[in-house]
């Protein structure tokens, strides 16, 4: 097995331990920095679509991110002022009142290992600190909220309004237990996903 | 006509109800005991018996646990014996006289005794911890998490030896959710590992002591944990989401275990809720499920709902669905 496939292999096992040293031999043995970092976005990738269709868990999951994770850190500096694999900054957060951040975490792990610049806004974000957001940080292209309750469901509403009357091009994904692909259009979600490694593909979709 | 407890046990024996039973009718909940509870009231921040800050934010319908850098208890697992001490279960003299007192004016015949207990061992660990910490730390770090979960399993164990002695209970309403709307937290061979031999160890002391129904709520998808339930005990699967298939798990287990649940609480039980919306959904989830090995019940944890009315209301619906069904 070459290096690249040994570190698309701990990816997806979620070897949190033993990535840095295997992304390292990779790097050593010649293989190009943009290279590991494509096998490890595929490999979430993969994580992703058995976590959607049921076949993992939210531990596998976890874990996975967190190895991807520990990879890019080995990575960084090789590859330190390139930023050609950006997919642009997108803003996440639990919406007002809602305190709920176990899908929102697995989301922007996704999205992280998807290529996006995720900046995490915490849980019982009011609507205008989103607006707020996307004014403080440099090339944002997406927001996402999250709401679990359903009594959260009109601030998951009022935050896709507000965004979208400051920035009415923002794209905006939503998502949530409660959230139905209905309910995100009456809202005027540009989308949805009922799970985080389909919101990996969607968020990908509405960027491109 | 049956009374409540012989309905109940015709349901669950796969025998002749007479009629449907409503949500928590055999249950008579003894929330006076002396549970060293600390929780929240709506609008307030506390730190638990645990030490685990729990808040309810104003407005909201629960009250969660508060997992940020500067309030979460337990960082790493594996330093457990440093961080988790198990509340003690002393009580000063006559803290249990309501419970007894309350216990004593049940009506036996038509009601179980009930005790609760919440949260469960596997909600414990993330209580403690945070939730991804929690999950990761299961592949992570796993003999410091079974040390945890036994160190966990014993207090609940005390606890279950206190409420055996001093009520007696006829059933144990036991709270642990074990997975989201669509699927399990962890992976069943995963909770099999974890989480099985504990709660053969707690509900079967339930069981050796008097406690007939172990009633277990778990307000998720749990399908494929359903042979581990009746392998630990449980009489009664509490929560059931439509999300499982309901109709189907009753052709697999029933006589085995007992579903109760069927009724979306996100559909009937919100600020606008209407009798039509619950007439609906009671009707859909009675005609879905049938009389036997089978509750209709909003997924609730404990009698009541979110918004005042709506358990009532779904009674009213039930018995209607009675009248046209049996």
């Amino acid at each position: 097995m070459s290096k690249i496939e040994d570190v698309k292999a701990l990816v997806e096992a979620g070897k949190s331990k033993k990535i840095a040293a295997a992304v390292q031999e990779a790097l050593d043995a010649g293989d190009k920095a943009q290279d590991i970092l494509d096998a490890m976005v595929a490999s979430m990738s993969v994580v992703g679509d058995k976590f959607s269709a049921g076949e993992i868990f939210v531990p596998e999951m976890l874990i996975a991110a967190k190895s991807m994770s520990k990879g890019v850190e080995v990575l960084k500096p090789v590859m330190a002022g390139d930023t050609s694999n950006s997919l642009g900054t997108c803003i996440m957060g639990t919406v007002a009142g809602d305190l709920h951040d176990i899908g929102k975490n697995l989301v922007v792990m996704m999205l992280e290992s998807a290529g996006f610049d995720m900046v995490d806004l915490g849980v019982d974000v009011a609507a205008e600190k989103f607006v707020q957001a996307v004014k403080d940080n440099d090339n944002v292209v997406l927001v996402a909220c999250s709401g679990l309750l359903t009594t959260t469901m009109p601030a998951l509403k009022e935050a896709v309004k507000t965004v979208k009357a400051a920035f009415p091009d923002m794209k905006v994904i939503v998502g949530g237990a409660p959230v139905t692909p209905e309910y995100a259009a009456e809202i005027g979600a540009d989308g949805y996903a009922p799970d985080a490694g389909s919101a990996a593909v969607k968020a990908k979709e509405l960027v491109a | 006509m049956l009374t409540i407890k012989e309905n109940l046990k015709e349901v669950m024996t796969g025998g002749k109800p007479d009629r449907f039973v409503k949500q928590y009718e055999f249950l008579q909940m003894i929330m006076s005991v002396p549970s060293g509870r600390v929780k929240p009231v709506m609008g307030e921040e506390v730190v638990n018996e645990w030490g685990v800050t729990i808040r309810w934010p104003e407005g909201q319908i629960a009250a969660f646990p508060v997992h940020d850098a500067e309030h979460i208890l337990l960082k790493d697992v594996t330093e457990w014996k440093e961080y988790v001490k198990a509340p003690s279960l002393v009580r000063p003299e006559g803290a249990w006289d309501q419970a007894i007192a309350d216990v004593k004016a049940t009506d036996r015949d038509n009601k179980y005794i009930g005790v609760f207990y919440a949260p469960g061992l596997f909600e414990m660990t993330h209580y403690l911890m945070g939730m991804e910490n929690a999950l990761m730390s299961f592949y992570e770090e796993p003999e410091a998490m079974h040390e945890l979960i036994d160190y966990l399993t014993q207090y609940e164990m005390d606890y279950a030896k206190e409420m055996v002695d001093h009520l007696h209970p006829d059933a144990i309403l036991h709270h642990d959710d074990w997975g989201s709307q669509i699927s399990t937290f962890l992976s069943p061979a995963m909770f099999e590992e974890f989480f099985l031999e504990s709660y053969k160890k707690i509900y079967g002391f339930y069981k050796a002591n008097g406690v007939e129904l172990i009633v277990h709520h778990s307000d998720s998808f749990a399908a494929t944990l359903v042979p581990n339930m009746i392998e630990m005990g449980v009489d009664i699967w509490q929560g059931v989401m439509n999300t499982n298939n309901i109709p189907e798990m009753i052709k697999q287990y029933g006589g085995k275990i007992t579903f109760m649940g069927g009724i979306h609480s996100g559909i009937i039980d919100h600020p606008d809720w209407s009798q039509e919306q619950i007439a609906a959904e009671v009707k859909r989830t009675c005609e879905e499920n049938g009389k036997l090995y089978f509750i209709p019940s909003s997924c609730q944890g404990l009698p009541g709902s979110s918004f005042p009315g709506v358990y009532e209301a779904t009674d009213v619906e039930i018995d209607k669905m009675t009248k046209k069904l049996f």
